[in-house]
């Protein structure tokens, strides 16, 4: 089959123009990190990364408290996730597995959920918090997180468990097997994959989550990545290049694991929409 | 020996409450109970000093919102933001998809660079969007410089702040949008593509009659998630301009934030809460209406 030169051509124009303004804010944030202030705000940007700029940009990046940041970033996020999961799993195990009055309202309650702001919840959260004594906790900020990555992560292990052969549980449930035994150690080998998907998408939301934690943390120590750099808008102590590098530090892990169950998180979020 | 096997039965039936119970307490305490609680909140005076009370003022903050020109610019400003926000980015991510669909060389690093804007943290994205947009020294108006289209006032001017936060949105959104119609084109059995082009169809006809249908479900679902997500937003809108230039920037739930958080009213930014999520389940319901449909016809 011959193809038109002058499409392929067109097409080979558009790839590049789509590629350039999906890729170039990420290169750019690489390219000021490396800069230094002086050439950013007087001589003007040098485009091309400059790498002999390293040593000093890791200097720069030592000033800013980015590790006790990013520490507690990791706290946050790893804290949603189990929670997500363990409850996630369970919640979806039940309705795969069981038809019982009141399954279709639990399906909408979890639609529901995704389409509620966060910054509507964020004041009554913040009154209820008041009340519990969880307010400047981390702990009650991943309660917080949970409430909306536990839905995905719900329909994400039912749609995978969905895809199980109910035979695969008979002979364990005949045996007298404890439902939960069989959920983790029948079920779960088998749906490792979306596992791992629902663990990344509860892992990175609360990776990059900022209104819960902007409004419910006050302490400076306590403070994730994404305050602390929000911190910087509008602050000139800090240097520029400092800033981007802290946000590049904070990125390349989203981006690394996004990018590696990208088809997984893609099935599960639009699976939550049709299914409901 | 019959009394056991009932009580069992009846045990049985009860188990798939036993599995639902602990998850649905925890929406129910940190989700469900915080939305009934923002309902009750409307309906008072509370204030941020003290947000654990306050009396009941009936419907109050409803009338100071319609009587408060903020309130239409937020809610003109939401229902543009989220429509364009839609078109644009179902529309972009629509053709990366269709760009990216056949194999070409390089095709896993080009894929893997499109999805960058999905990928970022919105904060992250935001700072460097911040840099890009920067009055004297950022990029974008040495762009337009060069272009000899001058100086824009990209986040400062009434003109140019939301259309500004529209490019950074479609950049973050287009690539979950391609991701999607990717899966969705490998639907399109390539036969009947081969047929339409021996009979002569050329490269938009066969776009428009062979795999247009086949992924216009997709593109619908899609949009209403787009749409959910643009009404939701917060982080890059408040981050990159904080609602404003005066409150041209500001959608309804950044006029949630401010009104609680700087005017320290509880009580009206749970009203705008109310409307905005009165909005967000119009589109919810949109959705479904679509879905019920389409399981009707796929039923047939």
């Amino acid at each position: 089959m011959k193809r038109n030169p002058l499409l392929s051509l067109s097409r080979g124009l558009l790839i590049v123009i789509l590629a350039t303004f999906a890729g170039f804010p990420v290169y750019w944030m690489a390219s000021t990190a490396l800069n230094v202030n002086s050439q950013l705000f007087n001589t003007g940007q040098v485009p091309w990364p400059q790498l002999g700029n390293l040593p000093e940009l890791l200097s720069e990046l030592a000033q800013v408290p980015i590790l006790r940041w990013l520490m507690n970033t990791g706290l946050i996020a790893a804290g949603t996730t189990v929670f997500s999961l363990t409850l996630g799993s369970v919640l979806g195990y039940a309705l795969s597995r069981f038809r019982f009055q009141g399954r279709g309202a639990i399906g909408f309650l979890l639609f529901m959920t995704q389409v509620i702001p966060e910054a509507l919840i964020v004041v009554p959260l913040y009154a209820i918090f008041i009340t519990l004594g969880l307010l400047n906790n981390l702990w009650g900020l991943v309660l917080a997180n949970v409430g909306f990555s536990l839905p995905v992560a719900a329909f994400i292990l039912k749609g995978a468990m969905d895809a199980i052969p109910y035979e695969v549980e008979e002979s364990a449930i005949i045996d007298n097997c404890p439902r939960l035994g069989i959920l983790s150690f029948v079920i779960f080998p088998l749906i490792a994959p979306s596992l791992a998907a629902a663990a990344v998408i509860s892992f990175f939301a609360g990776w990059n989550e900022f209104l819960f934690a902007a409004t419910f943390l006050m302490d400076r120590e306590l403070w994730p990545t994404s305050v602390g750099l929000a911190s910087f808008i509008g602050q000139y102590e800090t240097p520029l290049s400092a800033v981007m590098g802290a946000a590049l530090v904070f990125s390349i892990p989203a981006v690394a694991f996004f990018l590696l169950v990208q088809r997984k998180i893609v099935a599960g979020l639009t699976s939550g929409a049709v299914k409901g | 020996m019959s009394t056991p096997t009932i009580s069992r039965q009846r045990l049985t039936a009860l188990v798939p409450y036993a599995f639902v119970a602990v998850p649905l307490a925890y929406l129910g305490v940190f989700m469900f109970w915080p939305l009934l609680r923002q309902m009750w909140m409307s309906l008072t005076d509370t204030r941020l000093m003290n947000p654990t009370k306050g009396d009941f003022i009936g419907l109050e903050n409803y009338r100071h919102l319609l009587a408060d020109p903020q309130f239409y610019t937020s809610l003109h400003v939401t229902v543009v933001y989220t429509l364009l926000t839609v078109i644009f980015g179902v529309g972009l991510g629509t053709i990366s998809a269709l760009a990216i669909n056949r194999p070409f060389p390089g095709r896993t690093i080009v894929r893997a660079v499109l999805l960058f804007g999905w990928a970022v943290p919105n904060v992250a994205a935001t700072l460097i969007w911040l840099w890009i947009y920067n009055g004297p020294s950022g990029v974008a108006n040495e762009l337009t410089e060069w272009l000899g289209l001058g100086r824009v006032q990209w986040l400062t001017s009434i003109d140019m702040a939301l259309p500004s936060i529209m490019i950074v949105t479609v950049w973050q959104v287009a690539p979950f949008v391609m991701l999607v119609m990717l899966a969705a084109l490998q639907s399109v059995p390539d036969e009947v593509r081969e047929a339409a082009r021996v009979d002569g169809a050329d490269a938009l006809n066969v776009f428009r009659n062979v795999t247009l249908p086949y992924i216009l479900p997709t593109m619908q679902l899609v949009s209403l998630l787009v749409a959910v997500w643009s009404i939701r937003r917060f982080e890059i809108i408040y981050l990159l301009t904080g609602g404003g230039p005066i409150g041209s920037t500001s959608t309804l739930v950044v006029q949630i934030r401010l009104t609680a958080f700087e005017d320290y009213d509880l009580g009206l930014a749970s009203a705008y809460g109310a409307v905005g999520l009165v909005l967000a389940l119009l589109v919810a319901l949109v959705h479904f209406i679509f879905e019920r449909r389409r399981a009707r016809v796929m039923s047939k």
